[in-house]
């Protein structure tokens, strides 16, 4: 009996994942505990691993489709078993491959102009049916076309004007493309400037054209999302202010000796400013908030989030209850949610913006001296660590001296903070920074 | 400014004509077709021959040699009628009329091309060009009392035989020749030994084994005619060689003494002699003497480096021909001096090499174009092959009785682009260039095969070679 894998739900609120690479092809033999394909929601990646051995009879959805969750991706089996039961009424397959065998049917025969990648013609894009039927005989994406009828929509005129911009391409140079819809070439060094196979390369589109289109991941679609409306939607500005960090420099130095004679936690500075931070906020109860437009909800509990740079992109996983945890413990936990979002494997519940009342973004590490953090709405206020610099002191007496400084940049929510109170807000967390306690 | 740049100055020639577009250096096949091209496109062109317009290929190369070798070829079928019902007695040739002819030829071709600046506006100067340097407005080029102010200028200085270092051998003794000398010859000689298996080498001995001149070939390689296909050159060889020319192939030339050649084969010593020694080992660019060091231009392994436009280091200086050092062909001098005319007259242009014809006038003609198998294999290239004998193509059997030839096609292994074609059999000269524009143009098999051929022409032996591509596929 053929076995269906299906997309798993990553979370309750997640109603469909993306296949980011399918690893195993139709026909394809797999063991138990194979990868079969990689899949990201919004927040987080993951692999699925085969439940079963046998070979891949069928796959319905290729690289990049978004696919529901609970739909059938693949279906595994004994060869020669029948799939049909599993085809789902979600999978594109079937249409969209005839439809494909039928554009590329129709190049091979009529190609004049040249095509440089997939079709992908019948995107939501407002086309004329002439326009359209002209774009597939010369094989153009109209994607990549500005459409200059009514409303933007393109017109046979614009699939003509780009057809004759097309350069002309020698019968190899056709044949190596479309093996490969990767080549290109924008300059052609034969007869008359005719694209040769020998101009053609990957790496050269980079060269000619000094660009890439890349489709967004989800993840940069979510970021861009939150971060745009975050700018639009609210009244954000900072405060920056610096606290001494003699305090800390010197529990910190204290720690690495330690860890050196076996302490098992590695308290970083990160750590100790966080945890000042969550001091702070329990005396700002208004800062540890949402604004929620006509109302503030105001946490019992600090749930802070912490921003956190991975391959895919920025996340800000939260640490909940933050508020009950030791500084060793609020360390442990910090490195545990760092290391599962840069392996993709953290809870994507943790990554939702409302499930944090608060949120720490330190780019200390990376020299900068002073930065706008953006606000993870709903959220009222993020705190921005930056690097350690020396400032002259007044030590009294008209003494002075140059003290490590640590720059905090807060950027709060006017609508929900005023301007007093988020001062006093961060420099509390420059007094608690200066006096925080910790021994070994 | 000191006074001895002024001195200098004051002695070179004021600027007689003013200001030209384009100057340009020698006559030869490079510079005359440029010269037409810009004059047609309207550039102001000054032309500097020292010889006479035509250059080598005209006056002491291909032109001369193919009228000489049509004489040749005459004389050849006339005595060979007889397979073909025709009996002609007592065939005769006049040494000394075919050179006279030969000479009128050129004469005729020569005012041809000079009929040709005049039409498009080309002042010809006779006489040594002398770059002397630039000027805030160009580069002033001096020819015996005149100087000329050029915002660009065309160096096509050509190239001449090497006279390699023979002990013994005196370039300048009566019985030693060059593609030069052996054109004013005045008498055929009874032997004569050829060093250089060559393309040179091999057109004159068929010239002179057709009349009965007792024929040596050494030649240093394993193979003659380096550069075409392997096969073919072993082909020819074996007809020239039932024709009576001997050939000493793996044998470097080590003495000269009068009128013996003295050469190692195999670590052994041979002699051969020969009435007249014409020496075909190689020709080299020719650099010195025209001031090319007065505005610094870079040469390459002899030759004048030269990028894919033809443009040398220094801004608005050309190179196009044998100057160049790598092609050495006419018809390679003619294109690129046309890449030089385009891109200056706003048409942009380059040149490519892998479609340059190479043909061999011997009889039978030798053709080839693009990669040998050799060339493919040492270019890591994959390719397929195919070849059939001439005999396949009915036109060529009706008129080469007893003849014996061979096409073979070189196509990429997974795309089919057709890589290279060459052919062994008259007259595979007229036709190479359809292979050419096939191979210009990286037409497939597919598309070469959708072109109609003449029937009944020789060529069609193209078409039929294409197609046993599938017969040889169906029997794998």
């Amino acid at each position: 009996m053929a076995t269906a894998i299906i997309m798993p739900r990553q979370g309750q609120s997640v109603e469909s994942c993306i296949i980011t690479e399918m690893y195993k092809q139709k026909g394809d033999r797999v063991s138990v505990g194979d990868l079969l394909f990689a899949y990201e929601t919004d927040k987080a990646s993951f692999e699925e691993e085969s439940p079963v051995e046998g070979v891949v009879l069928e796959l319905f959805f290729r690289e990049g489709d978004e696919v529901p969750v609970l739909s059938n991706v693949l279906v595994i089996g004994a060869e020669g078993e029948a799939v049909d039961e599993f085809q789902t009424e979600n999978s594109p397959e079937k249409s969209e491959a005839e439809a494909e065998v039928k554009v590329k049917a129709e190049v091979e025969v009529e190609v004049e102009a040249e095509v440089k990648a997939a079709m992908t013609v019948g995107k939501s894009v407002g086309i004329s049916p002439r326009a359209k039927n002209l774009a597939v005989k010369k094989g153009l994406d109209v994607s990549l076309l500005n459409g200059s009828g009514p409303g933007g929509r393109i017109i046979e005129q614009d699939v003509r004007a780009a057809a004759e911009r097309l350069p002309r391409v020698s019968p190899l140079a056709r044949m190596m493309q479309h093996d490969d819809p990767k080549l290109v070439s924008a300059t052609g060094s034969g007869l008359s400037q005719t694209v040769k196979g020998a101009d053609l390369s990957q790496k050269q589109a980079e060269e000619n054209d000094g660009f890439d289109v890349k489709p967004l991941t989800n993840i940069r679609k979510l970021i861009a999302k939150a971060m745009f409306q975050s700018l639009q939607n609210s009244a954000q500005l900072t405060h920056h202010l610096g606290a001494d960090a003699r305090n800390i420099l010197e529990i910190r130095n204290k720690v690495k000796i330690a860890v050196e004679k076996g302490y098992p936690e590695n308290i970083t500075l990160n750590d100790m400013i966080c945890f000042a931070a969550i001091r702070a906020l329990k005396k700002f109860p208004q800062v540890n908030a949402h604004f929620l437009g006509d109302s503030m909800k105001i946490f019992h509990r600090i749930h802070l989030g912490m921003a956190v740079d991975t391959d895919r992109g920025l996340m800000v996983p939260v640490i909940r209850n933050a508020d009950e945890l030791t500084l060793p413990e609020l360390s442990v936990r910090m490195k545990e949610l760092a290391a599962a979002c840069r392996k993709g494997s953290v809870n994507p519940e943790l990554l939702a913006s409302d499930a944090a009342s608060f949120t720490v973004s330190n780019l200390g590490n990376y020299g900068v001296e002073m930065f706008t953090p953006v606000i993870n709405l709903p959220q009222v206020a993020i705190l921005g660590v930056n690097t350690i610099v020396p400032r002259p002191k007044d030590l009294g007496n008209g003494v002075y001296a140059f003290v490590p400084y640590l720059g905090l940049s807060l950027t709060y929510d006017h609508r929900a903070l005023d301007g007093g109170e988020a001062t006093r807000f961060v420099k509390q967390v420059a007094i608690e920074i200066e006096n925080l306690e910790f021994d070994v | 400014m000191n006074d001895n740049n002024n001195n200098t100055r004051s002695q070179s020639p004021p600027l007689g004509g003013g200001g030209v577009d384009l100057a340009i250096i020698g006559a030869g096949p490079a510079g005359y077709v440029a010269a037409e091209r810009a004059g047609a496109k309207g550039l102001k062109v000054v032309l500097f021959e020292k010889k006479e317009v035509g250059g080598v290929c005209l006056n002491e190369g291909c032109i001369p040699t193919k009228t000489l070798l049509y004489s040749a070829k005459l004389y050849d079928n006339a005595r060979n009628a007889e397979k073909y019902g025709v009996f002609a007695h007592d065939v005769q040739f006049d040494f000394s009329k075919m050179m006279a002819r030969k000479n009128k030829v050129v004469k005729k071709l020569v005012g041809g091309i000079k009929a040709k600046m005049k039409t498009e506006g080309v002042e010809t100067v006779a006489g040594e060009a002398f770059i002397e340097g630039r000027t805030g407005e160009g580069i002033k080029i001096v020819s015996g009392n005149q100087a000329y102010q050029a915002k660009n200028l065309l160096i096509c200085t050509g190239s001449e035989a090497i006279v390699p270092p023979i002990p013994g051998l005196d370039p300048a003794a009566e019985n030693i020749l060059t593609n030069r000398e052996i054109l004013s010859l005045s008498e055929k000689p009874e032997s004569l030994v050829i060093i250089g298996g060559g393309v040179i080498g091999m057109e004159f001995a068929s010239f002179f084994n057709s009349l009965g001149t007792k024929v040596t070939v050494v030649e240093m390689l394993p193979e003659i005619l380096t550069g075409m296909d392997p096969e073919m050159s072993a082909m020819l060889r074996d007809l020239y060689t039932k024709k009576g020319v001997v050939f000493n192939l793996n044998s470097k030339v080590t003495e000269v003494k009068g009128t013996e050649v003295v050469f190692e084969k195999d670590g052994e010593k041979h002699t051969v002699s020969g009435e007249k020694i014409l020496l075909s080992v190689g020709r080299r660019p020719v650099t010195k003497g025209i001031g090319l060091e007065n505005i610094g231009v870079e040469l390459f392994k002899g030759g004048i480096k030269v990028d894919e436009k033809m443009r040398t280091n220094i801004p608005n200086v050309f190179a196009a021909g044998d100057v160049t050092g790598f092609s050495l062909l006419a018809h390679t001098a003619s294109r690129e001096g046309e890449v030089v005319v385009n891109n200056l007259t706003g048409r942009p242009d380059r040149m490519r090499y892998q479609a340059i014809p190479g043909v061999v006038y011997t009889n039978p003609e030798f053709s080839g174009v693009g990669l040998t198998e050799e060339s493919a294999r040492e270019k890591k290239i994959e390719y397929r092959v195919a070849s059939l004998p001439m005999a396949y193509a009915g036109r060529f059997v009706a008129e080469n009785e007893g003849g014996s030839g061979l096409c073979k096609v070189l196509v990429g292994a997974r795309y089919g682009e057709v890589l290279g074609v060459h052919m062994l059999g008259n007259p595979s000269s007229e036709m190479i260039y359809g292979a050419a524009m096939a191979i210009e143009a990286e037409w497939t098999l597919k598309e070469l095969e959708e072109v109609v051929f003449p029937h009944p022409t020789v060529s069609e032996i193209i078409k039929e070679t294409v197609f046993s591509f599938w017969e040889s596929n169906r029997k794998q």
